[in-house]
């Protein structure tokens, strides 16, 4: 409705109540006959219509029309309007407590879309998929160039029954490396290292390391580590991640001349004066880029345990000749650990070997527990440091004559006791000193007693 | 309310302007940018970083080429033979004559080791190949092909350049038997049939019994030296193969995909005619202008290799 004066001359229009200078005009719905006739339902009506709404309207009628102002009021983007002091709302105490409520955050707007941003981020790249995601994508964290190859059944199938607990070690085993890869983006690859009859005339029994490894790299084309463990190992601490730990520093950590811890006595660099020099060079060519194994020494010389292998023609070849049958029909008696010794074997015979060939610090990735190489479990090279926070633990022959389900469930408990968060700890705390209180009541009781 | 009305636009729009000269290659965004000098200075210092960067990044890849360009520019073919030190002088300095004058002729070289120059353990000596032949290649660390060539062959053709007559990737190609029992007559192990010619390592010949050991070429590389120490390997040596090294080689060659898959076989008379022996049925006998005669056998028992060498010494100083 325009309240703009009428362009008429002639003063207020007033239609039906001054003379009639508008008669050729739109007669109006309501006007029942002339305009001398003016009724008061035809006055009525015409008001309506400058109005908007008729009379009987009543006004107000819906929740929303009624509790708007009420509602606009409380809510803080109606600050502004309260600063000018206009259309002040007295609500009730509650509503007052609201406001202020709703101003104060409106005025902590800025701290608080920040402090808003890092909750959003750290829920999605912590408590969602997401962060695995990205630590999988090889632009942010490379989880997928590494798999874990976890060797489960080992020496079950033909040969033997699985009891209960092989079944509990295997479950915790595999749980544990299952977090540990969903973790940090890596692949879990379970294999079933049960023993078959996989030739027609030869047993490879326990020797399908290879074809497994193969199978893997076949499986996962785009890893470049395969990381193999065996059953009875156990990540302690599931919050290092392979970078961090071992890729980024392969330099520091890894050794190339043998001679720096040598049980086997193996003469290295090789003598043979026909070789080239970077087979007889005690490091290979000394790059990082040439490791293309990396494996332990335990007491006794190479564990294939835990070791990492990476994908490379070098490997190609290298599993391609580790099970040759001259050597299986010459030497499987005399190769206890199978394709471990075969390893030695061709480590110490084979010069092409020897450059692509690094070893790690044991406890960096396969640490013992005292009864593997010793039984104090005192020797800092081999066996596993609470204090150091080993990375793995390796119950390496439990099952000759140890009980490696009860290694297990040690270790198990001992990792989830290191790693708690703060509010367990804070927990523990607590219930660990009201048993103390208790335990030192009942001996002041027993005291008494006596 | 009232509003005083905008100033009326021109009705006729000023052309475009034109762009400034001196400003050509960057884009307004970047130049927004460069507004500056500190922002100038750190975009300095980021296209520093990000060059840095990416040379560090080639730098691997940068000498691994490099090495690559270097390994051909030695003699392209060396001539390795195993003398025999108790074996007749004459027959060992005309031997050693006859490889040095055809490698003369094609711009290769030569190499002539002892075989009691390496610790063979006990083995035959005719082991003392595969070490020769991991000598040679530490020797001539910059030549590509190595041709073993026992002292029972011959180069009677010294016309023929070994390189273009065999080692060409697409002569080998069509040299090539695919698909053939590595073992005659029916071993399951086939030469396989998808193999390119610039991806072969080891060249080999097969006559009646299996794989010849008195003439095959060799590629440099890491895969050599691989195919060397797995074919070296002790426990071959001591396993009293009946044919020692030649069985050995069969045998890795059979068990091992990675070694079949760089071998080629080619037809015995490219490299290696048999005057005499058990030659491939097919094309294993010596004909006239053939490249190499191989008197099999000649060095043993009560034969006399500079007897039955003779006429073809004799034609060759002719």
């Amino acid at each position: 409705m325009s309240r703009s004066p009428s362009p008429r001359p002639g003063g207020w229009s007033s239609p039906g109540l001054n003379t009639p200078y508008d008669t050729g005009g739109r007669a109006s719905p309501y006007s029942n006959g002339g305009t001398h006739n003016v009724t008061w339902a035809s006055a009525q009506a015409r008001s309506a219509e400058v109005k908007g709404y008729t009379a009987f309207n009543p006004r107000n009628q819906g929740f929303f029309s009624r509790h708007f102002r009420r509602i606009s009021t409380s809510l803080p983007f109606s600050a502004e309007k309260e600063k000018m002091g206009r259309g002040r709302y007295q609500g009730s105490k509650v509503v007052q407590l609201l406001q202020r409520i709703g101003r104060s955050l409106y005025r902590l707007r800025k701290p608080l879309t920040v402090l808003f941003l890092v909750i959003f981020s750290i829920v999605m790249f912590y408590v969602t998929p997401l962060h695995r995601v990205y630590r999988r994508s090889s632009m942010f964290g490379g989880g997928n160039k590494f798999v874990i190859i976890l060797a489960a059944n080992q020496g079950g199938g033909v040969m033997e029954w699985k009891g209960p607990r092989e079944w509990a070690i295997e479950r915790d085993s595999v749980k544990n490396k299952k977090k540990y890869v969903k973790n940090w983006g890596y692949d879990l690859e379970i294999v079933d290292m049960s023993t078959k009859k996989r030739y027609a005339h030869e047993w490879r029994e326990s020797w399908e390391k290879v074809d497994t490894i193969r199978n893997a790299m076949r499986k996962y084309p785009h890893a470049e580590w395969f990381w193999w463990m065996d059953t009875n190992t156990f990540i302690m601490e599931p919050s290092y991640s392979l970078q961090s730990r071992i890729f980024n520093k392969l330099n520091k950590i890894t050794y190339r001349d043998i001679n720096h811890y040598n049980p086997l006595n193996i003469s290295h660099p090789p003598a043979d004066g026909y070789l080239d020099p970077e087979t007889l060079s005690a490091v290979g060519d000394g790059k990082i880029s040439s490791i293309n194994l990396i494996v332990p020494q335990d007491c006794g010389g190479f564990n294939l345990g835990s070791f990492f292998v990476r994908r490379s023609v070098w490997t190609d070849r290298l599993l391609d000749i580790w099970w040759d049958p001259v050597g299986y029909e010459q030497k499987h008696m005399e190769w206890e650990h199978k394709e471990q010794d075969a390893l030695e074997y061709m480590y110490t015979n084979q010069p092409w070997i020897r450059p692509h060939v690094a070893f790690i610090q044991q406890r960096s990735i396969n640490s013992f527990p005292p009864g593997a190489c010793g039984e104090k479990g005192d020797n800092p090279k081999i066996h596993y440091q609470e204090k150091d926070r080993d990375f793995v633990v390796n119950m390496a022959g439990c099952e000759w004559g140890r009980d490696c389900w009860a290694e297990m469930y040690n270790y198990r408990q001992l990792s989830n006791r290191l790693n708690r968060n703060p509010w367990e700890k804070f927990k523990d705390g607590i219930s660990d000193s009201i048993k103390k209180m208790r335990e030192s009541k009942k001996d002041d009781k027993k005291k008494g007693n006596h | 309310m009232h509003f005083a009305m905008p100033p009326r636009k021109t009705s006729r729009p000023p052309p475009y302007a034109a762009r400034q000269s001196k400003s050509i290659g960057i884009p307004p965004a970047l130049r927004n940018l460069l507004r500056d000098r500190l922002r100038l200075v750190l975009a300095v210092i980021a296209a520093i970083f990000t060059l840095f960067w990416l040379l560090g990044r080639s730098s691997d890849g940068g000498s691994a080429v490099r090495l690559k360009a270097h390994a051909g520019s030695g003699a392209p073919v060396v001539i390795v033979t195993v003398i025999d030190p108790t074996a007749d002088r004459t027959w060992t300095e005309k031997i050693k004559k006859n490889r040095e004058d055809y490698a003369k002729r094609h711009g290769y070289s030569t190499f002539f080791p002892q075989n009691d120059d390496y610790p063979l353990k006990g083995a035959p000596n005719s082991w003392a190949k595969v070490p020769a032949l991991r000598h040679a290649m530490t020797l001539n660390p910059t030549s590509q092909w190595f041709w073993y060539l026992d002292t029972t062959a011959l180069i009677v053709n010294p016309s023929i350049a070994l390189q273009s007559h065999a080692l060409n990737p697409s002569k080998l190609e069509k040299l090539m038997i695919v698909n053939e029992p590595v073992v005659p007559p029916d071993s399951v192990i086939k030469t396989f049939g998808n193999l390119k010619g610039d991806r072969i390592d080891v060249i080999v010949t097969q006559d009646k019994d299996g794989l010849c050991q008195s003439s095959f070429v060799l590629r440099q590389g890491e895969w050599a030296k691989y195919f060397l120490d797995a074919w070296f390997d002790p426990i071959y040596r001591s396993y009293n193969f009946q044919k020692a090294e030649a069985h050995a080689l069969e045998h890795i060659v059979q068990w091992h995909g990675t070694i079949l898959a760089k071998l080629a076989m080619i037809p015995q008379n490219a490299i290696n005619s048999y005057v005499a022996g058990p030659a491939n049925a097919k094309n294993g006998k010596y004909t006239e202008g053939d490249m190499v005669a191989t008197f099999f056998g000649c060095d043993k028992e009560k034969r006399n290799c500079i007897d039955e060498m003779q006429p073809y010494f004799d034609n060759l100083e002719a």
